[in-house]
């Protein structure tokens, strides 16, 4: 049972119902079985890992609460991080480590026999370990008591709106929304169902109609540099619109039970520096990248360089975060290197733009800035896309070439889309921008849409709802629910 | 030297600003050089000089000039000296 199913919305539904009309000492009954069976519908083998991770998290975490001394509790949330990884590195990094070594003894000429594992990576394992590990730092820390009620500690773990792609939860956030009864609110009903169809307008008429042009393009054994370029550049668009819209469905799900998840983007594309992507794009992981991984790499540095290498740590993290593979390391390390060069040339950067008199036009300056981290983020996505790093760095190099831009290639590059398929994916992409920029003007669009007439929201909602039903197409899952 | 002295001088050698500059108005993010790497090097001359450790939570909340004092105040630093 995917998100982009009559079955998901059923039963979404259906436990609404059941939730409102349940005491709420029993809910947390219901959410479990829930999360356990949606979880079971998409991968039913993974269900005893899930379990296992879930004791022991919550066990570990009762026995750091008990010890006495600081050193004590440290040492067993070392041990409980290490074997969380420890899942995490048996069932998606093994073959990426084993591969790699052996490579390596190839070109040294050494003996190593140690086979290729038939594995399969465990549905949302990268997720929830990432919620495993802040909730035993954080008791470390002493932000939070360990949970004792096994119920809501294991839907903290299994929820499933947020299971399968994140947002990734903190739970000092989840579990104390999860204990407080939720009464029936007509406001966030209506809400979260404004937002799941928003994330299925997304979904089935962005991301999903663009995915079989970027697969050609990616799938082609020599594509032009325009193809690359276009096909580059539409990924960006899909990735996003899968994403978010990803996102969307499961924020608008949660507030169906009256919980609120954090937000995940902040329209990315509009950034106006790499800094300022991600403070923008998959929020969720980077905040947990910059609590759990950069500021611990800061403590005690004083120099501007010592910082610059946190950096490019915490991006290789994150590039291995998202799949085990050196193209990804690769992704990782091209942002590190983006965020340390945007870092170490801003004063000239700003020197520039005062000599060529940009800053007398802040908005026109803002947009070259918007324009190039697009182009910036766009080019580091030919490493997340392609499947190889050989097949990673011919997209990289035909990407970089002038006569990839030339207005004739990227003509001739759109005949990727037929007539049909270019106006509709048009006419909803322009849909999206209106959308986007009610929001960068207004505050927030959901805000704007509700002080609006019943007639326009109605219409509104008819016109969401009705293109996908008309127009939307739907592949199989999402991008990041792969990781 | 006090603790106003001190705290000063922490932002002296974290930003590499001048000891005459204006520090009741800087801002995160507003300031040249309080930037958000210049933040993490101000953070690691704070906790160095006030022996002090500043959670990333309280790193966020630490954005202007005050707002430094009144966290390193919760954290048990008298500014009364």
């Amino acid at each position: 049972m995917t998100f982009i199913s009559i079955e998901f919305l059923l039963f979404v539904a259906l436990l609404v119902a059941m939730y409102y009309v349940v005491p709420h000492r029993f809910r947390w009954v219901l959410l479990l079985a829930a999360s356990y069976l949606f979880y079971a519908t998409l991968s039913i083998q993974f269900i005893p890992l899930l379990l296992v991770s879930t004791a022991f998290t919550y066990v570990t975490g009762i026995l750091i609460e008990r010890q006495d001394e600081k050193r004590q509790k440290k040492r067993l949330m070392v041990m409980g991080v290490f074997v969380l990884v420890m899942f995490l590195g048996w069932f998606k990094y093994f073959n990426f480590v084993n591969d790699s070594l052996r490579a390596m003894a190839g070109l040294m000429g050494w003996n190593y026999d140690i086979p290729y594992q038939d594995i399969v990576l465990p549905l949302a394992i990268s997720f929830y370990t990432f919620q495993a590990i802040s909730y035993l730092v954080d008791l470390y820390r002493g932000k939070l008591k360990a949970e004792r009620h096994y119920g809501y500690f294991s839907i903290y773990f299994a929820f499933f709106p947020q299971l399968v792609a994140g947002p990734i939860e903190r739970a000092k956030k989840l579990l104390p929304q999860f204990k407080a009864e939720q009464r029936f609110d007509y406001e966030h009903v209506s809400y979260g169902m404004k937002r799941i169809a928003w994330g299925f307008f997304k979904k089935t008429l962005i991301a999903d109609r663009l995915a079989p042009m970027v697969a050609t393009v990616f799938s082609r054994p020599d594509p032009t540099g325009s193809e690359i370029v276009l096909g580059t550049m539409l990924f960006s668009i899909q990735l996003y619109a899968d994403f978010s819209a990803c996102s969307d469905i499961a924020i608008g799900t949660a507030r169906l039970f009256g919980i609120k998840l954090t937000e995940n983007f902040r329209q990315p594309h509009f950034a106006v520096s790499i800094a300022d992507f991600w403070n923008r794009w998959h929020i969720s992981l980077s905040t947990w990248l910059r609590d759990y991984i950069f500021i611990p790499l800061c403590k005690g540095k004083k120099k501007r360089h010592q910082i610059y290498v946190a950096i490019i740590i915490t991006f290789l993290i994150s590039g291995i975060w998202h799949g085990a593979a050196w193209s990804f390391v690769l992704w990782g390390l091209i942002h590190g290197i983006y965020r340390v060069f945007g870092d170490a040339t801003k004063h000239h950067r700003e020197q520039l733009a005062s000599f060529v008199r940009l800053d007398r036009t802040p908005e026109l300056h803002k947009w070259i800035n918007i324009a190039t981290t697009f182009q910036l983020v766009s080019f580091s996505r030919v490493f997340f896309v392609s499947d190889s790093v050989a097949q990673a760095f011919h997209h990289a190099r035909l990407y970089v070439t002038p006569s990839s831009w030339a207005p004739t290639g990227m003509l001739h590059a759109l005949e990727l889309f037929s007539l049909l398929d270019f106006v509709v994916f048009l006419f909803f992409f322009t849909a999206v921008h209106v959308f986007q920029y009610i929001e960068r003007t207004k505050g927030s669009a959901w805000d704007w849409l509700a002080g609006r007439s019943t007639l326009a929201n109605v219409a509104i909602q008819l016109f969401v709802i009705v293109s996908v039903l008309v127009f939307g197409v739907s592949s199989e899952g999402f991008i990041y629910g792969g990781f | 030297m006090n603790k106003i002295e001190l705290y000063k001088t922490a932002f002296i050698n974290g930003l590499d600003v001048v000891a005459d500059a204006t520090f009741e108005e800087m801002q995160l993010g507003v300031t040249k050089e309080w930037d958000s790497i210049g933040h993490m090097t101000l953070i690691a001359e704070l906790e160095d000089a006030f022996d002090v450790y500043i959670d990333s939570e309280w790193i966020t909340e630490f954005n202007t000039y005050q707002s430094g004092i009144d966290l390193l105040k919760r954290l048990g630093v008298d500014f009364g000296q």
